[in-house]
Parts: structure tokens; sequence; C-alpha cells
């Protein structure tokens, strides 16, 4: 796989401009940190190549769309939880977090065992600012409409095609609507181009959202009062 | 009029109306039938469509955030920092934060609230685990890691001697405990838990042991900080009591309980 950056895949630059506010580095410091190589950190972003057997194929088509629910889901859960957006903003977390939860029950359903875990998430502040959550949001659809449309051809089952075609029309409505709250044209195109795996793993591994997560248990013996 | 007259004008009545229906039939048939051109199909055989597959997912209804009685925020602690008196790094200088504990694991903070400074700066205000207890501060949203949320708290009640965990507000256990001799009083007000540790070799703290955010006022020399502990016991015939060194003890059925229901980050309340 050939390296990328962000400055290539994100044509409106919206999720550039949210890393650019999050980390504060300059767009050519960025573009040149966001290179992405073979081995990208997110190991539920993978999907057999094709010619592999078509259950295997499809069940890792689903974790990967229910790793990108995990992350739409969360951002908006979070920014509900803490209720910094404010103004027309406020009823966004609460309306898309909640069509965002459904689709990760659905694919967990779906999958059973087989589901990958979710991350661990730090929003680095964009949870709780109305500018960086709307500019986060755009990208963020954008990039799910554009990830399952992607998909949509490699998916062996018809009826998983058509489960996948009815979350990635409302992720295509999402879009339009944060576009629109944003001043952005909400179809900007007559024909929307699907963005393949590689770009969206880049992308997602750009915005420094995923994380290790916190350790919290150990081994190790108390030094505790007593 | 007679009733054989009557009788000649309904039949002629009904032969007028079956007459104006046979003709409307015809009329309808020929105008059909003009209309009709020659095409690849049969009217009687319409194009056949393969029936659409179901959905292989069945997507429920869009799923509300579940209630938020009770619900508290931490966040870890991502890079070592200044924590500042109010939300600005001009502020007085408070202490500084780790990003990981004495025990290794990272270092969380309970979240109270959040600022912007003058340049637009994210700040969070948060419950500090440091002397004198009680203490909070300010630090940049961006020295902070993961958010966390738990909808649990424990309230330990030093004169009845019992701890009790709620959850969204409501009682789901509670247990006897141990706590400070009156040499070793274990401090009142709010805290957190910062952690956990299982599987070690020292019997006199249980199967289990928590560490929380308060810090014993007398012990400060202790090894590690004087962190209090809510932990287990190998001495369980002296709980109920006023017996430890500043920790809660349980026995350790009562631990091992309080370890399935109680996360990391739980706020903690002693009165």
């Amino acid at each position: 796989m050939s390296d990328l950056t962000l400055g290539e895949l994100d044509r409106d630059g919206a999720l550039q401009e949210a890393v650019e506010q999050v980390s504060g580095e300059t767009r050519a410091a960025f573009l040149g940190k966001a290179v992405v190589g073979g081995a990208a950190l997110l190991g539920a972003l993978a999907v057999p190549a094709a010619g592999e057997a078509a259950a295997a194929s499809d069940v890792a088509i689903l974790n990967y769309a229910l790793t990108l629910e995990y992350l739409q889901s969360s951002f908006y859960t979070e920014a509900e939880r803490l209720g910094a957006i404010r103004g027309e903003l406020k009823r966004v977390p609460r309306q898309l977090g909640a069509v965002e939860r459904a689709h990760v029950t659905a694919l967990k359903q779906a999958l059973g065992r087989a589901a990958v875990k979710r991350p661990a998430f730090n929003f680095r502040g964009v949870t709780e600012d109305n500018t960086k959550f709307l500019k986060t949001a755009v990208a963020f659809e954008d990039l799910g409409a554009a990830a399952y449309k992607a998909q949509a051809a490699r998916i062996k089952s018809p009826a998983l095609l058509a489960a996948a075609i009815s979350i990635h029309s409302v992720e295509a409505r999402h879009a339009a609507w944060m576009r629109f709250l944003a001043g952005v044209t909400p179809a900007a195109a007559a024909f929307d181009e699907g963005k393949p795996i590689s770009e969206v793993r880049g992308i997602v591994a750009s915005t420094h959202f995923v994380v290790a997560r916190p350790k919290r248990k150990a081994r190790k013996n108390p030094k505790y009062s007593g | 009029m007679t009733e054989i007259g009557k009788t000649r004008e309904k039949r002629l009545v009904g032969a007028v109306a079956l007459g104006l229906a046979a003709s409307t039939a015809v009329v309808i048939a020929l105008l059909i039938s003009s209309r009709s051109t020659p095409s690849s199909y049969a009217v009687d055989e319409p194009p056949v469509l393969p029936a659409s597959p179901e959905p292989a997912l069945k997507v429920p209804s869009p799923v509300p955030l579940k209630s938020s009685a009770g619900v508290a925020q931490w966040a870890s602690v991502r890079r070592a920092v200044s924590v500042r008196a109010s939300a600005s790094s001009k502020a007085r200088f408070v202490t500084r934060l780790a990003s990981a504990t004495p025990e290794g694991t990272a270092n969380i903070v309970l979240i109270l609230r959040r600022a912007k400074d003058r340049a637009g700066r994210l700040w969070v205000r948060v419950r500090l685990p440091v002397l004198p207890n009680g203490s909070t501060g300010w630090v940049p949203r961006q020295a902070l890691g993961v958010y966390g949320v738990v909808n649990t708290h424990l309230v330990v009640d030093l004169e009845g001697l019992t701890a009790t965990l709620l959850r969204e507000e409501r009682p789901i256990l509670r247990v006897p405990i141990g706590v400070g001799r009156p040499e070793w009083p274990t401090p009142k007000g709010e805290f957190y838990v910062r952690n956990m540790l299982t599987r070690y070799r020292s019997p006199f703290y249980g199967p289990l042991a928590f560490g929380t955010s308060a810090r014993s006022s007398v012990l400060t020399d202790w090894p590690g900080g004087g962190f209090i502990g809510i932990h287990g016991t190998d001495a369980p015939e002296l709980l109920p009591g006023r017996v430890s060194h500043g920790c809660i003890r349980l026995r350790n059925e009562d631990i091992l309980q309080l370890g399935r229901l109680m996360p990391v980050g739980t706020p903690v309340t002693i009165r």
C-alpha cells in the first residue's frame, strides 16, 4: 500500500481543519505528519483481499463498519454527556447519537462473538466546542457515507448489501444536515466517490482520536495506609 | 293504470337498460382495442423482477442515552501538567499532576466543570488526589486524555461503619466496614476511586484493593504517600470497627463483590 496523506484525501478539508484546531499544528506540519504507512494502528480497519471466502470477507466488512460506527457513536455520546454543545447544535448530539448507537447495536447483534471491541477515544476537546464539534461532525458523516459506498461492491451477501445500503443512506442524510449547518453545500457533486479502506484508515489515524485504553488495574502490591 | 299495464312498463324499462349496458360494453371494448399497440410483451405478462432481499440486519429504533442520574465523568491525565487555581496559565500554581499513579496505573481525575480562557483554550476543573483533601484545580483540556463515565457512587458512613454503593442514585450494596482508629482517622470529604489492584501477594489487603484520591493527613510519610485504600482483610473478625490506619476495610467476600460492581472513577463520599 502506498503512503497517503490527509491532504490528498480530505478534499473539503473539514477533518484536517478540525485536527488543526485540535492539535494546534499548522496545515503544513499536519500534512507532513499525517502520512500513514501500511501498518496502521487500527487493526479492525482491515478487510480481506478479494477472492477470500465470502463469509469471512463480509464479516470483516461488518467489523470495519462497526469500528466507524463506534467512532461516530462515541463522539456524539460524549458530546451529549458533557452538555457543552449549545445553540442550534444542541440537539445534534442527542439525535445523531441515538441513530449511531442503533447502528452499533445492529452490527454487534449481526456479528455476535466476531464483533470487534469498542476502541478508546480521546476526542481532544472537539466534543466541548461548537465550532470544532460541527467541523468534526461534517468530516465523520462524509467519511461514513464514503466508507460504506466503497465497500458496497465488495459485499457478497445480497441481504448484507441491503442492510449496508439502508445505513449508508442515513449517513448521507446526516452528512447533508451537518454540511447545511456548517454552511457547506450539502451535495456539491453529481456523483459521490467512495473512500477505500486505506484512505479511511489514514484519515482516522491522523486525527489521533483512537488511543490506548488507560490502564486502570494493576497487579502491584498496595502501599495504601492500611 | 292496470296491473297488466304496470308489468308491460317494467319490462320496457328493463329492456332499455339491458340495451344500454350492452352497447356500453361494446364501446369500451372498441376503445381498448383501438389503444392497443403492438408491444414486446402481452398485458397479462408483466416484466418479472427478482424479489428484494430482506436486509441482513434489523436496525433498531434510535437508542437514547441511558438515565443521567448519578452520572460522573473522569479523565485520564495524558501528560504531566501543572494545575492552576483558575482557568489560565498565569493563575496560581496548585500542584503538579503526573500521568501515572505510584501503582503504575493511569492517573485519573474527576471532572467538575469546564471553561475557556481569553485565548479560547479549553480548561477543565478537576478533583485532585493531593493534600489538603478536597483540593480542586484547573488543567488544560489538552493535558487530559480519554474521558470515562460512571453511574455509581460509594458512600462511606464513619458513624454507622457501613459502605453503601449507589447505582443511578439507588443503593445496590451495603456492607460493614472497618475504618481508621481515632489516632489515624479516615478523612471525610469528596473523593474518587483511582485504580484497582488484584493478584498481589499481601494477605493484609485481602484479594482486591481500590486506591482512592483520599490521603491520610496524619500518615503523610507512609510509603506511597499515605493514600487511603478500600480493600479486603486477613482479620475479618475485627469488622465492623475502628481498626485501621485510615483505610476502609471490607470482608473479603464483600470487597470481591464491590470489585464486580464498582468501576474505577466512581466518586466516593466519606462522611
